[in-house]
């Protein structure tokens, strides 16, 4: 069932490294990340090879298999799952409370389940993976020591499941009234003129659950709870990724298939909109208030999924390569922090802001990956995170929702004012007691971060080939 | 056909708003998690019945069975969260889970 053929590899291998990973561990508990490790790493050079090999920018990208979006959004599961089990690898002490077995299988499972999300080419069986990438990242944010993953894993649980069951309603009215429910099929429904009510109406629902999956604003509740409840390393790729694949990434292709900005008459877009702005303005108001770090950064993560649901809102094919490029800036510079946060817990002990100060002094690299990351966050120019809001906010003018834009611009300059805010607070300023004692983590644990950090500033300097990239295979091939 | 038709519909949201009310006000956590299977069930109902009318009952049928299996691994989680969470906490009710705020 899926739309591309060419990329069930991505999916099955990972799969297949989960069934083995507990037989493999059975005697030598470190096969297990061995075998992570080394599925990821060998799925991203090929990727990386696919992606970024410098023919393609000669041929106009031709060579990349049909749908340009999956496969970036592959290559960037695959980034960040290699990020983070490479980081659990070393974070994870002996005889702590966590199995390396079953994360190991666990994180295996749901970047299988991912590629599945984004390889698939109709809504139902999105449906099955989404439910799959659910169950897994319940058990993964429940498996630290501590009882708050617990409660975030419940929380995650109750407010999200109700999701899942109005895309399977929305599935349900799209047999009734569409008799179909491939992309393909809806796609050619709804260009072929405005669909009849009851398609709009099952199409609502399925949006409707994809912005709870994705914690957007008036849905947003578990949202922090679950990423700082999460053990460390899980927070990245939970915040990184999984509610973003599981949510955001089905928000675009939905305002793909609708071609909400050609269909005026469809009020979902403006709904769309306006949580987008909602979130935008909720997460960044929020971020401001708040003393622990990784609850602050996820506030922020609800603000920048705003930026993409206000980008797919308006549904113009800047706006939509906007969004998709955010999208992956998100993924580089959130797995950067939280991976960071992480190495402040196990460096300094804690992650309060209220304890911490000075900390480029003890913990040098971790303040200054961190340092790349806020700025990209905040839209620094050289930094990737500029050019997608500047794509965005262009995109919002030129449809003609210059308020929008406005807003936009505004709450941008409100993130950099809370992430100067934390970086006052933990990076620079006076050292307190808990940075003094404070030592930089192990090189082995600051190579992801570093990697990623490099990414965002390529991102950045490289820009037009991306660029590129994105309108000769998404907007040529997906939206046009 | 019809008439069975728009009663299935009937009684499908009849049982989701009766999931979607226990949610609402009960303060069990076990109680929340029977009515969001209960919910669950109603949307299964929908698929097949939409199956049903436009003839495609076939397909409807896999997806239920496929559905079925996913159900099975989601209450066993959902209830594995729970079990641990009355050992550690020794209680059920919503209002416990209170320890992540700001």
């Amino acid at each position: 069932m899926t739309s591309s053929p060419g990329l069930l590899a991505y999916l099955l291998i990972p799969l297949f490294t989960a069934v083995a990973i507990p037989f493999a561990a059975r005697f030598r508990t470190r096969m297990a990340d061995v075998l992570a490790n080394v599925t990821l790493l060998a799925g991203l050079l090929n990727l990386s090879l696919l992606l970024f090999d410098p023919a393609n920018a000669d041929s106009s990208f031709s060579a990349i298999p049909d749908d340009g979006f999956s496969l970036l959004m592959v290559f960037v599961i695959y980034l960040v799952g290699l990020c983070v089990t490479f980081f659990s690898t070393y974070f994870m002490e002996e005889g702590s409370g966590v199995a390396r077995a079953p994360y190991f299988a666990l994180i295996m499972t749901s970047v299988s389940a991912m590629c599945g999300i984004v390889t698939t080419g109709d809504f139902f069986t999105l449906y099955i993976f989404i439910e799959v990438l659910a169950v897994s990242s319940f058990a993964l944010i429940a498996s630290g020591e501590r009882t708050g993953g617990l409660e975030g894993a419940i929380k995650y649980l109750l407010l999200t499941f109700p999701a899942s069951l109005f895309i399977l309603l929305g599935v349900a009215f799209l047999m009734l009234t569409a008799g179909t429910f491939s992309f393909e099929g809806v796609k050619t429904l709804v260009a072929s003129g405005m669909p009849a009510g009851g398609t709009v109406f099952a199409v609502s629902l399925l949006l409707l659950g994809f912005l709870i999956k994705s914690g957007v604003v008036p849905f947003h509740a578990w949202t922090p709870d679950a990423y700082e409840g999460a053990y460390s390393p899980v927070s990245a790729f939970l915040a990184g990724i999984v509610t973003k694949i599981a949510g955001v990434y089905a928000v675009i292709k939905i305002a793909i298939i609708l071609r909400l900005f050609d269909v005026k008459t469809c009020p979902a877009a403006d709904i769309l909109m306006f949580l987008g702005m909602l979130s935008i303005a909720v997460g960044a108001v929020a971020a401001l208030r708040q003393n622990e770090l990784k609850r602050m950064l996820a506030f922020s993560s609800i603000s920048q999924v705003g930026y993409i649901v206000l980008a797919a809102g308006i549904g113009t094919p800047l706006a939509i390569l906007g969004a998709i490029f955010h999208l992956v800036n998100h993924a580089t510079f959130k797995t950067t922090l939280y991976l960071n946060s992480a190495s402040l817990e196990k460096g300094a002990g804690t992650s309060d802001m209220t304890k911490l100060g000075g900390m480029e002094h003890s913990m040098p690299w971790t303040s200054w990956t961190s340092v790349v990351a806020l700025m990209s966050t905040a839209g620094v120019p050289p930094l990737s995170g500029f050019w997608s809001k500047l794509l965005i906010i262009v995109a919002l003018w030129d449809g003609g929702a210059r308020i929008y834009a406005v807003l936009a611009l505004l709450f941008s300059i409100v993130t950099l004012a809370y992430f100067m805010v934390m970086q006052r607070k933990v990076f620079f300023g006076k050292p307190t007691e808990a940075s003094r004692a404070a030592r930089e983590v192990r090189p082995a644990m600051l190579a992801p971060v570093v990697a990623m950090s490099v990414l965002i500033v390529a991102l950045g300097v490289f820009f037009p080939y991306i660029y590129a990239y994105l309108v000769d295979t998404v907007a040529a091939r997906i939206i046009l | 056909m019809t008439a069975s038709f728009s009663l299935d519909w009937f009684f499908i949201s009849l049982i989701f708003v009766a999931g979607l009310y226990g949610m609402m006000v009960s303060r069990s956590l076990l109680r929340q998690f029977i009515s969001l299977e209960i919910m669950s069930k109603a949307s299964l109902l929908g698929l097949i019945s939409a199956g049903a009318k436009t003839g495609n009952l076939a397909l409807a049928q896999t997806f239920i069975i496929t559905m079925i299996v996913i159900e099975v691994v989601v209450v066993a989680a959902g209830l594995a969260l729970l079990v641990k969470n009355y050992r550690l906490t020794g209680s059920i009710d919503v209002w416990s889970l209170n320890k992540l705020k700001g």
